[in-house]
Parts: C-alpha cells; sequence; structure tokens
C-alpha cells in the first residue's frame, strides 16, 4: 500500500512550542519563591503583584539553548538589585558594595531561577553562565510566559522569553495554488 | 577536615561556606576555587578531603574537573553544588565518580542529608 506523504507530519513535527506550552506562570513564581527563599532569606515573601517598574533597571539573566531556546530574565531597579546582593551577602556584604558585587549577586538569582526553569523545561539543554545588563529583546511576544512581583514594596519581573522571531505563518492561498 | 568549594560566584560560595556552618558543619578549614581549573589545581596543593564544586563555571566546568582529577588518580570526595539538577546530569555526575549532587536553591536540611557520613 502506498501511503502518499501530504505533509501534514512533516509540518506538524515543524511546529516550535511556544513556552507557554512548556511552562506556565504559576511554575516559574513557585520556582522564583523558592530561590528567595533559600537564597534571600526565610522571610522573604514575593507578592505576585505588578508594581510600577522605576526608570533606572538592570536584569540578569541566564540563556537556555534546547529543544526551547531563549532566557531567563530577572528585571528590577538597580537599588533593589543592590538590595536583593547585599542580601544575599548577609554579614559578608562591604559597606560599599562594589558593581562586581551586584553582577554576582544578581546574576546568581538568575542562574538558580534559571537553572530550575530550564529543569522543568524538555531537555537536554545548555544553560549560559549568567549576564547582567540589558535584558535580551522580546522577539517573539507570544513566547513569552512572565511574572510580575513586589518584593520589599520595590517590583521585580521575571519573564521567561523566546529567542527566536515567531515562525512565519503560511498563507492558505498559496496551499493551493497552480503553478503557472 | 578541609573542604575545597569551587564556585566562579563568590556570592554563592559564602552561601554555601553559610550553609556548611548553618547545617552543623562549622569546625573545618575552607579553601575557595573560582574555577574548576582553579580546583584542579587546588586539589593538587591544598590537599581537601572534600570537593564541593559548581558544575557550570568558566575555564573549566566542574564535571570536566571531577574527570581530569579521576584520570590523574585523584579518589578526592567530590559532591556537586549547582543550579541545574536534572536526572541525566545526576546520572553524569555519578557516572563520572561524584558521590552526590545538590541542587540550588538548597537548605541547611538538604546540607546535612547529604553530608552526613561524608564529613566527618
Amino acid at each position: 500500500m502506498t501511503t502518499m506523504d501530504t505533509g501534514e507530519r512533516r509540518r506538524s513535527s515543524d511546529v516550535r512550542p511556544v513556552i507557554t506550552d512548556l511552562i506556565d506562570g504559576a511554575t516559574v513564581l513557585s520556582i522564583a519563591e523558592e530561590a528567595w527563599i533559600a537564597l534571600v532569606g526565610e522571610d522573604e515573601i514575593l507578592v505576585p503583584i505588578p508594581g510600577e517598574p522605576p526608570v533606572d533597571i538592570v536584569s540578569s539573566w541566564v540563556d537556555i539553548v534546547g529543544p526551547w531556546t531563549g532566557s531567563v530574565v530577572l528585571t528590577t531597579g538597580r537599588g533593589t538589585a543592590e538590595e536583593l546582593s547585599r542580601a544575599l551577602l548577609r554579614e559578608a556584604a562591604p559597606e560599599v558594595l562594589e558593581h562586581e558585587d551586584v553582577e554576582d549577586a544578581f546574576g546568581e538569582i538568575a542562574n538558580v531561577v534559571g537553572g530550575n526553569v530550564k529543569a522543568a523545561l524538555p531537555g537536554p539543554s545548555g544553560l549560559s553562565l549568567p549576564q547582567v545588563g540589558n535584558a535580551p529583546v522580546v522577539r517573539n511576544p507570544v513566547d513569552v510566559c512572565r511574572v510580575d512581583v513586589v518584593w520589599r514594596g520595590e517590583p521585580v519581573s521575571i519573564s521567561v522569553q523566546g529567542a527566536l522571531p515567531p515562525l512565519p505563518v503560511p498563507s492558505p492561498t498559496r496551499e493551493n495554488e497552480v503553478p503557472l | 577536615m578541609k573542604i575545597l568549594i569551587a564556585d566562579d560566584s563568590r556570592v554563592m560560595r559564602q552561601i554555601v561556606i553559610r550553609t556548611l556552618r548553618q547545617a552543623g558543619y562549622d569546625d573545618h578549614d575552607i579553601v575557595e576555587a573560582e574555577d574548576g581549573a582553579d580546583a584542579l589545581a587546588k586539589v593538587g596543593s591544598e590537599k581537601p578531603d572534600l570537593v564541593l564544586s559548581d558544575w557550570n563555571m568558566p575555564n573549566m566546568t566542574g564535571i570536566e574537573c571531577l574527570e581530569a582529577l579521576r584520570s590523574s588518580g585523584s579518589s578526592v570526595p567530590f559532591g556537586f553544588v549547582t543550579s541545574e539538577g536534572s536526572p541525566e546530569m545526576r546520572e553524569k555526575a555519578a557516572n563520572a565518580g561524584a558521590l552526590f549532587l545538590i541542587a540550588k536553591p538548597f537548605t541547611d536540611d538538604t546540607f546535612r542529608e547529604h553530608l552526613d557520613g561524608v564529613i566527618a
């Protein structure tokens, strides 16, 4: 028996998953809450409500490369990132924080949250070292799972965002187009 | 007992040291290494009794460090403290000769669970 290749199977397997197919906001929030309690402090609460972001913001992120490719990005005010760094360092925090202390501490939170997000996604995947600076741009607004929280009254966003632009949508008229 | 802590994050090394203390392992010499290559060199020079290492580090990863140690004949007890704890990584760690893999975030209970019997 001859089976005709209609292309259906190929098309369905070519569909790239978006992050909302793979993880939901509640899971991301739960991962962040666990990281906060372990790293920042036992009594540190993340309140899942959006806050007004300050003008001077900074992001830390790790990249995930695998069946789903993107970044796990934490964004907050620069002052809040410093406060987080002090909380992580506790008694080891110097009187004046160096820029590299903030990069290290804020990056490490992204590393822990990102590592656990990666564990919840289909693998195998690779995880980059953390980076701190201006967040990677959102290439596909549909491929984003973002959670907004408030910590000690300050807004923090956790965005799990795809690195790839949307796939082109095939035009239905072209499917039945007859070559001239 | 001398414990070598390898992590490229100074903050995370501090947190590991603090958690060791909170877990009750507070009477030990601590040596720090900032990546796998540094850890490999310090296992030779400092002769630690235990290595607690991150996985993902620049220059040399934790698993590369462990493989280099075992290739060179070192049998120093070695455990991972890492943000990634997938079954594949746990299997890879065990196959390379790691005693355990503690996934971040961790608590002092997690440390006791893995380190009791390893740290005297």
